[in-house]
């Protein structure tokens, strides 16, 4: 397999431990039944085994007779689980087991284990109320984080680049005086007070930037990116009040005409290429590229849930992009002929009973199946030929994906005329 | 006065009691609302004041139409209802519809006080109107003179104000003072012209002059020292490039003239849209030396996004000067000027410029002084015979000053010094020293304290198209922010955070859709924006909208948008209102995306909790 399609295998990878980390941190059982067993690559099954077995020999004891229960259970279920291993994955192992109570209150049982993605380096054996995700939430971190600081005249912002997230740490404003021209005497005054005012300024960011990427001595970030407009950054850069350890990590030093927000994405958007492999980048390049095709009208495009099946079903589809948390169902139906019918529901119309109605004779459909959009397509998209790419709405392009485009669309093969675009002239209010 | 009067109409009171019973709970504020003392300030001068005295009258007629409409409608309403009419008479009817913002922020005091725009003030200026007052106040009698009452004490100080505004303004306004902004590329001479001008006008003195040419000397930057006369900073001077707009004032035998000098770098093009919007004229500064006219005019150059953004500014005379005429590679050559001009006309064109009447082209050279305010030497050039920039300048009529509106000023600039000071040029209306102005979006009521013009002198009373100095009282510096808008208590101005805008789509990299960030310029106010929703596409050619909203929008299309901040309100009006406070510009990577005017407003701002 070529090397391409590893790193989109990952990003689904990923984008399913994300979701499965989420529907793990919320979940909540009785007394602490729930076994999170994490067992790093080059550890052995036997040992962990032996491990289990003692552990069920102590929780025995315990008082509470359900506590007891779900515990013994919770074990027992682990054990089996760890049966089908022969010996530990390379990656590692992660087991969760538990019986979780959900939100009608009913009990459910959950068993899963799988290998992460890539290597884990934790050891861990929790039996608590609820499962630990932590180590596998750092395992989706991107290593690489990268620091900005965004100053201008009006005011600094902090912010951090890493993975697919773009965080604004801190921000605040300051009141510079600008040039008022003369001032007759007090010209020199006022120049004065000017100067100490910016100097004062510079001094302060440097003493926030040093507070906000350093911990513990150590630089927290791989690189820091300098921006601003006038000449504030080379003169942060360049002051002795800027620390030393942190003059190490300036990767660049770009220019860019707002401060606040609007500056940290320009700035991001110019240090674009010292940043090239992180995730959000390469998310935004996507997103553009779906934008180029659009702007310029060459009809290799689709959007909307409906014309993106559509376009998928023909194999015309070949690169999909999907909001991550597109939060659309996959509802099969059964009418009363017993004829099947897929629909897809956002959350208010799944609430609508209407839309379960047989448009033909007005009986209320069966539901067959019902699962989320994105689950149905992070499993069947290869059969459709196309790639499949997770966004994020946190950048720009990512942000208006999703408002504008209702957060899943593709970028075509060859050119596809859905009936829906055929609206022109006699759109038009007659005023 | 009268407008914020109309703006009751919209908010009938349907709650009459309501009405009656909130009455001396808000008397404090009837004085303010009453026009009364208005009317004879104007009634008995027939004489003093020939200037103000037509504007005034001009006021009320392009109301007139409507508010007789409204007026026969409240004449068939019920008796209860008529309390409000009187309110009609207010100027500006258009507003009312899109006025939702002040009729909230008014709302309180319009159902306290429906009727105290008395019959008697009213009368005499607008006679049209006098009969269905009177019927009104037949029908309401109890009401109109409750409310007469009430306000007749506190409106004496009122008119007292207005009074003296009108005297001094006409004394004041021998020489009109008018806002010229240099715009152009990086190193066209801007500055340099600038500083030429001050020089020539004799602004500055000898003496300061020699210790620029001294100091410019030193740092071994000779040819620099015309521009340092504006340039003042040390990082300014130092790289030679403006940062900050610079301001100097000069005055004409028959002007005066306040002179914005604009930044040419890409980078600070920001600051540029801030001097523009306190522009009357906008002189664009083009290079004819070899190369620099090709960079500055190319994509990317600034010669195009300043003219843009100086028409969006809301300047319509453009004089297009051509300068470094005396450069080698040029050498007055009138090949060159056609050259030049041929290739700016027809961009000049696309961008509404209308080259008949608000274009003005001329050879110059901003070092040596040729034809700044001297004609050039026909030994250099015989081909040019037209005015020199300064006689051009002179020559120019500024139609649209709106003396009689209500009070507006943007603030542009701020500085503490003994007090709050604020700089801004004002937009309409006028302010005298004293004067109480609410600051908007914060509504918090302020005192004039006073008044400065260009040359840091006091002055008793400004108008509008001035840029002045106001030291304020009542206000800390740091509750002040740049954008924010002094305005009359009597009409203030809106504050929103949402709006309804037609957009023009100038520059994109692809396209925009909802969820699109961007920054938003708007006279001098900068706030970043999220366009929240696509509404309507319009179609260029027939202007009209879809109706159908569109995915998105890109290069070339307009349409409708709703338009969010990030922050807090934003003091506007819409386009139809107030032209200068109604069209923006959107900028996003340092580009100017869109161009737009309001439409609408939609969502109500701070100011609402602040009543």
């Amino acid at each position: 397999m070529s090397t391409p399609q590893d790193t989109i295998d990952n990003n689904i990878e990923m984008w399913k431990v994300k979701k499965l980390i989420k529907g793990l941190e919320a979940a909540r059982g009785n007394g602490t039944s729930m076994i999170s067993l994490i067992i790093p690559p080059g550890d052995q099954i036997s040992r962990v085994a032996k491990m289990l077995a003692d552990e069920y020999g102590t929780a025995s004891n315990i008082k509470s007779r359900v506590n007891r229960l779900s515990v013994l259970s919770a074990i027992t279920s682990t054990q089996a689980r760890l049966k089908l291993y022969t010996k530990v994955p390379p990656t590692g192992l992660v087991v969760y087991c538990g019986t979780v109570v959900t939100d009608e209150g009913k009990e459910k049982k959950v068993n899963i284990d799988f290998p992460p993605h890539k290597p884990i380096n934790t050891s861990l054996y929790m039996c608590d109320n609820k499962f630990h995700t932590e180590a596998l939430s750092e395992l989706l971190e991107s290593d690489s984080k990268f620091g900005f600081v965004i100053m201008d005249g009006n005011g600094t912002l902090f912010g951090t680049v890493s993975g697919n997230t773009r965080d604004v740490i801190h921000k605040f404003t300051v009141d510079l005086p600008k040039k008022h021209g003369r001032g007759g005497q007090s010209a020199l005054r006022f120049s004065r007070l000017r100067d100490e005012k910016r100097h004062n300024y510079v001094r302060k960011v440097a003493e926030m930037t040093v507070q906000h990427f350093i911990t513990n001595d150590k630089v927290n970030v791989t690189g820091l990116v300098l921006a601003g407009s006038a000449d504030f950054k080379t003169e942060l850069s360049q002051s002795d009040l800027f620390d030393p350890r942190l003059v190490a990590k300036v990767i660049k030093i770009v220019d860019v005409s707002y401060g606040g927000e609007n500056g940290f994405n320009q700035a991001i958007e110019l240090s674009a290429e010292a940043l090239s492999n992180v995730k959000f980048i390469q998310e935004k390049r996507l997103i553009s590229k779906y934008f180029d095709a659009i702007s310029q009208d060459t009809g290799k495009y689709c959007f909307g849930v409906d014309d993106t099946l559509k376009a998928l079903d023909m194999g015309a589809v070949e690169t999909l992009i999907v909001w991550e948390n597109l939060d659309i169902a996959r509802v099969t139906l059964r009418n009363a002929a017993g004829e099947l019918d897929i629909k897809h529901f956002n959350k208010e119309q799944e609430k609508d009973r209407t839309n379960f109605v047989d448009p033909a004779d007005g009986s209320e459909m069966e539901v067959v199946e019902k699962m989320p959009l994105l689950e149905w397509l992070a499993e069947k998209y290869k059969d459709f030929g196309a790639t499949l790419e997770f966004v994020t709405n946190r950048s720009q392009e990512g942000s208006q994906f999703v408002k504008g485009f209702g957060g899943i669309g593709g970028v075509l093969r060859y050119k596809l005329d859905f009936d829906a675009i055929g609206y022109d002239s006699d759109e038009f209010f007659s005023d | 006065m009268s407008d914020q009067d109309n703006d009751k109409s919209t908010t009938p009171p349907t709650t009459d009691l309501a009405g009656l019973s909130l009455n001396p709970s808000a008397g404090s504020f009837v004085p303010r609302v009453n026009a009364k003392a208005f009317v004879p300030s104007w009634m008995p001068p027939p004489a003093p004041a020939p200037a103000p005295a037509p504007p005034s009258s001009s006021g009320i007629d392009f109301n007139a139409p409507p508010p007789a409409a409204v007026l026969q409608k409240s004449v068939d309403t019920p008796p209860t209802r008529a309390a409000a009419t009187p309110e009609i008479s207010a100027p500006r009817p258009p507003a009312v519809s899109n006025k939702s913002a002040a009729v909230d922020r008014v709302g309180s005091q319009a159902a306290s006080s429906p009727a105290p725009s008395p019959v008697p003030t009213l009368a005499p200026p607008t006679p049209r109107s006098s009969t269905p007052v009177q019927k009104t106040s037949s029908s309401a009698p109890k009401k109109a003179t409750t409310a007469a009452a009430a306000e007749a004490a506190g409106g004496a100080e009122e008119a007292d104000e207005d009074a003296v505004d009108q005297e001094t303004l006409t004394e004041f306004f021998g020489k009109e003072h008018m806002n010229v902004i240099f715009i152009g590329h990086v190193d066209a001479g801007k500055s340099t012209m600038g500083g030429r001008i001050l020089e020539a006008s004799g602004m500055i003195d000898k003496r300061t002059m020699e210790k620029i040419q001294k100091d410019a000397h030193d740092a071994g930057r000779d040819s620099w020292y015309l521009s340092w006369a504006l340039d003042t900073n040390a990082e300014e001077r130092a790289k030679g490039k403006t940062v900050e707009v610079g301001r100097a004032y000069f005055e004409t035998d028959t002007r005066r003239y306040t002179i914005l000098d604009a930044p040419g770098h890409k980078t600070y093009v920001p600051s540029m849209i801030g001097g523009a919007a306190q522009a009357d004229v906008a002189v664009l500064v083009i290079s004819a030396r070899k190369g620099e006219f090709e960079t500055g005019f190319e994509r990317g150059g600034q010669t195009r996004e300043h003219a843009v953004l100086a028409k969006n500014g809301g300047i319509n005379k453009l004089i297009v000067v051509i300068n470094k005429m005396d450069d080698l590679t040029v050498n007055w050559s009138k090949e060159r000027f056609d050259e030049c001009v041929d290739k700016l006309t027809p961009f000049l064109k696309s961008n509404r410029y209308n080259l008949k009447t608000d274009v003005m082209f001329m050879p110059v050279s901003g070092y040596t002084g040729a034809n700044i305010k001297k004609g050039i030497d026909p030994k250099d050039c015989d081909w040019y015979s037209g005015p020199s920039l300064l006689d051009y300048l002179d020559s120019i009529t500024i139609t649209d000053r709106k003396l009689n509106a209500p009070f507006r000023m943007p603030i542009s600039e701020k500085y503490k010094d003994m007090g709050t000071i604020v700089v801004g040029k004002i937009e309409a209306g006028s302010i005298k020293k004293g004067a109480q102005v609410l600051i908007m979006p914060n509504a918090v009521k302020i005192e004039v304290a006073n008044i400065y013009n260009e040359l840091e002198k006091e002055i008793p009373v400004a108008g509008v198209g001035d840029n002045i100095r106001l030291r304020l009282r009542g206000v800390e510096e740091e509750d002040v922010m740049l954008g924010f808008v002094l305005c009359s208590l009597k009409h203030p101005v809106h504050a929103v955070s949402k709006f309804e805008a037609a957009l023009g789509i100038l520059d994109l990299k692809n396209i925009i859709a909802s969820g699109y960030t961007a920054v938003l310029h708007i006279h001098t106010a900068i706030e970043e924006i999220t366009l929240t929703a696509m509404l309507h596409l319009i179609d260029k050619k027939t202007g009209r909208k879809s109706k159908r909203p569109p995915q998105f929008l890109k290069k070339g299309q307009q349409g409708i948008v709703t338009i969010e901040t990030s922050g807090g309100a934003l003091c506007v009006e819409t386009f139809a209102d107030s032209p200068q406070m109604g069209r923006f510009t959107l900028r996003d990577e340092g580009k100017t995306i869109a161009i737009g005017k309001i439409t609408k407003l939609l969502g109500v701002g701070s100011d609402d909790g602040a009543e």
